[in-house]
């Protein structure tokens, strides 16, 4: 199997890598002023738009970058890169693809249109699902909607115009469109992905037309979150291999008992095993990206692999680089401490993936049901 | 062996501390972090009602006040028994639970009981005197007061042989000179316990601590830190620039010669607070078990009672067991504590032990919540990013290992 890069991928590595120097400054500011990180999201939204982030996924007809099929491993590319730089930051540019996608895939042409027209005006979208089950949705006789409950806190969703809405209602799955003006958007400043500009959205009998469900095929629904998941754990494998490469510098640097700490062999280890885990995360949202992108029938499998497998690599390197740098990881001067508090969305964010894939094998035993078990040596 | 908190005294005390806990520190916690702010207020509170930050130095000197004594000697032997020691134990039954209510708001009440420690231990009379002078009353802003153990260095935690800050004779003075990097209350102590080496050709038994009041001149508080949890409790830096002490306020006797008066002389020390710590480790562990465990009682995923799904379930009970586990390893190691046991095996395990559980337990307690976690000054979010730090203060995870592989073989495995 051949893992190298073309020159386009190589091109999108760089750019990225580039961009995502900037985006961790970015990240910092919106870490340390109040203004809820909203100058540090206009100004990576504004550079951003630069490299057609937050376009790529409209098509050209109607004023975005797209031309022939998505690619999910491009995406995954960036993701990589742009976590490398800073979460929050890299949330709020991603947050358009998933709106964009469904919108083409599953929406009326006007619908779709008016959506990606105001995309690549500037618009944001953003996308949320609804795993727990927190928002309670019913469907008159006439498939018009009304929705009640609490969703989030939902990263993008302060400045967004738009969501897409995963939830299930009482006939099953139900993916909904809807403009962010039907309900009541709280901004909040969690601890984590602070430029993210996330929002509570509360709904008290929201009512919307039926034309605002776009699908509710649960295999649609599953290639939506498919998207979602994927371009998560790209991006928590971006955050922890920027966690290794500040451990891995740090430990070199600081020296107790006569030694750089790097060299005490627990240490040598918990990077060592980071670093793996880096490594193994990498190839499998890759490996998803690429069957997303044939549209192979185990492509939502394995972005469900991929986040559940990235999860848990993000909360162990950021909370290994903390243990690293010590006293020091603790505090903000140093890059780390972020680390740790951006690491729990990729966990959190969309249901506990463990959980998800527990629930999916227990209904659908028969999907998991491989060979039959050897026979008992007799 | 009373690991078990079966005599009255433990219960009372943490009866008492856990509804402290619950009524006062947990409403205050989310503000205090979001604030980064001291609990000043809740300080006084717990003040008053005997959580003084004196009150370590009056059990452990002979003139102190005779019902503390009576606390942690053990009052409730009956007659004709031998009396059991409570200290250390009544110490970590009341830590988990503050901690319970908010680590850093409990680092807040207790912090001053680090700098108290040593000068209880190697103090003469005089210093102690003199530390609790310097606690007495309130500060120029109307606050209680507090005291910092000042002997980390930027360029030094784990490796304290290797301490840069200077001490150097001057007549009847010492000359301190230096810098002090993540000091517990180091900004608003009245009084700071301060470590410097003051003979290299000892090494570790050169290091020497000394009781400085705030205001000696060229002892300056430095810059407050913005952390990643505990923000109730702060950090900062303590300079010192030509600090002139006079020679009584080197704690132990004022000829620096006699390892047992140095730094070595504060290994029993830390074999007595360590399980004190790990205890606070476990009371964060506990708040974000039942916090969990309530919302899995109590909420249904799509239409299916959370508790009927198993891999909930036995998170749960994976979490009991950790936190279990811990626990009696704090309480063995404090129980050690009390009874003049060595213990220092049990000390590191139980701190290194609970550390783990601590941020175990709250990071699965957060992924079981979901995106609720996220909310601004969620309390299981504020636990995750208390956790962490019991994994580095007061020996580090490694350091602790360190310790108990040194207790297995004899050496210092690198
Ligand atoms: C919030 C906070 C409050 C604090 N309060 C105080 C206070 O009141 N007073 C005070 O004096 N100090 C205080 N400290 C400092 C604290 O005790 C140190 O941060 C801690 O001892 C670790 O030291 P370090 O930060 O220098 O890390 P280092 O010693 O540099 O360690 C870095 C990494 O190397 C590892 N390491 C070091 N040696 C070894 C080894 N031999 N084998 C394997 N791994 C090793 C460590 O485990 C760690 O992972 C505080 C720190 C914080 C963050």
């Amino acid at each position: 199997m051949d893992f190298s890069l073309d020159e386009e991928q190589q091109l999108i590595v760089a750019t990225f890598r580039r961009f995502a120097d900037e985006a961790r400054k970015l990240g910092q500011h919106a870490d340390e002023s109040d203004d809820s990180g909203a100058g540090a999201a206009r100004t990576a939204l504004a550079k951003a738009a630069d490299l057609g982030v937050g376009i790529d996924a409209i098509p050209e007809a109607a004023g975005g970058m797209l031309s022939g099929a998505y690619s999910h491993t491009i995406r995954a590319l960036r993701g990589l890169e742009l976590g490398r730089g800073c979460a929050g930051v890299a949330a709020l540019l991603e947050s358009n693809v998933e709106p964009a996608l469904a919108a083409a895939r599953w929406a009326s042409p006007e619908v779709a249109a008016a959506l990606h027209g105001a995309l690549a005006g500037g618009a944001l979208a953003t996308t949320t699902h609804d795993a727990l089950g927190r928002i309670t949705i019913t469907t008159a006789a006439s498939g018009d909607l009304t929705l009640d409950g609490t969703l989030g806190p939902v990263p993008a969703l302060a400045d967004a115009a738009h969501i897409v809405i995963s939830a299930r209602d009482a006939a099953g799955p139900v993916v909904i469109l809807a403009p962010t003006s039907a309900f009541t958007i709280t901004p909040v400043f969690p601890s984590g992905w602070r430029a993210a500009r996330w929002a509570r959205l509360d709904a008290k009998a929201v009512r919307l037309p039926a034309a605002a469900v776009l699908t509710r095929d649960p295999a649609a629904q599953h290639e939506l979150l498919s998207w979602y998941k994927l371009s998560l754990a790209a991006r928590a494998i971006g955050v922890a291999d920027f966690a290794m490469q500040c451990s891995a510098g740090y430990s070199q640097e600081r020296v107790q008992f006569n030694q750089p700490i790097g060299s005490f062999e627990s240490l040598a280890r918990m990077q060592d095993q980071s670093e793996t885990a880096t490594l193994a995360g990498r190839f499998l949202v890759l490996r998803a990206a690429a069957a997303l992108d044939a549209g192979s029938p185990d492509a939502a499998e394995l972005c469900s692999r991929a986040r559940d497998f990235a999860a848990g690599v993000v909360r162990r390197a950021s909370i290994d680089a903390v243990q690293i740098y010590g006293g020091y990881g603790f505090v903000r001067d140093f890059p780390v401490e972020k680390l740790m508090r951006d690491a729990r969305a990729f966990e959190v964010l969309a249901g506990d993936e463990a959980l998800t894939r527990v629930l999916a094998r227990r209904q659908d035993a028969a999907t998991y049901a491989g060979a039959p078990a050897p026979a008992a040596r007799s | 062996m009373d690991i078990f908190q079966d005599s009255p005294i433990l219960q009372g005390v943490k009866a008492i501390t856990h509804a402290f806990a619950e009524q006062v520190i947990r409403p205050a916690a989310a503000r205090h972090d979001a604030e980064e702010s001291m609990p000043w207020d809740i300080m006084e509170q717990a003040a008053n009602i005997g959580m003084a930050q004196t009150a370590l130095i009056d059990t452990m000197s002979a003139d102190g006040p005779p019902e503390a004594q009576a606390a942690a000697q053990g009052a409730d032997a009956p007659p004709g028994k031998k009396k059991r020691r409570y200290g250390r134990q009544l110490a970590a039954v009341g830590s988990e639970e503050l901690a319970w209510g908010c680590a850093g708001i409990m680092l807040a009440i207790g912090g001053s009981g680090l700098a108290a420690s040593p000068v209880a231990r190697m103090g003469t009379d005089a210093q102690k005197k003199l530390f609790k002078d310097c606690l007495t009353g309130k500060d120029e802003h109307g606050h209680v007061k507090v005291a910092a153990m000042a002997l980390s260095e930027p360029a030094t935690g784990s490796d304290i042989s290797a301490l840069k800050t200077t001490g150097v004779k001057d007549g009847d003075h010492w000359v301190l000179n230096g810098s002090k990097q993540w000091i517990t209350n180091g900004k608003s102590a009245a009084v700071f316990v301060v470590w410097a080496q003051c003979d290299p050709s000892l090494g570790r038994g050169g290091v020497r601590g000394f009781v400085v009041p705030r205001g000696t001149p060229g002892l300056i508080p430095g810059r407050k830190e913005i952390k990643l949890g505990i923000r109730a409790s702060e950090t900062a830096q303590v300079i010192l620039e030509d600090c002139r002490v006079p020679v009584e306020w080197m704690l132990g006797s004022s000829v620096p010669a006699g390892a047992q008066e140095g730094l070595s002389g504060t290994k029993k020390m830390l074999d007595a607070t360590r399980p004190v710590v790990a205890a606070q480790a476990v009371g964060i562990a506990q708040a974000a078990y039942e916090h969990v465990l309530r919302r899995v009682q109590s909420s249904s995923l799509h239409g299916t009672p959370m508790a009927g799904h198993q891999h909930l379930a036995f998170a749960l009970a994976e979490m009991e067991m950790e936190i279990s586990a811990s626990r009696l390893l704090v309480h063995r190691a404090a129980w050690m504590a009390d009874q003049d046991l060595e213990n220092v095996k049990w000390a590191s395990m139980a701190k290194a032990h609970a550390a783990r559980t601590a941020q175990e337990v709250t990071t699965r307690a957060m992924a079981m919540l979901g995106e609720e976690a996220l909310e601004p000054g969620h309390p299981v979010e504020k636990w995750y990013r208390d956790a962490k730090i019991y994994d580095i203060f007061e020996g580090t995870g490694q350091i602790q290992r360190r310790i108990v592989a040194k207790e297995l073989l004899g050496l210092n495995a690198t």
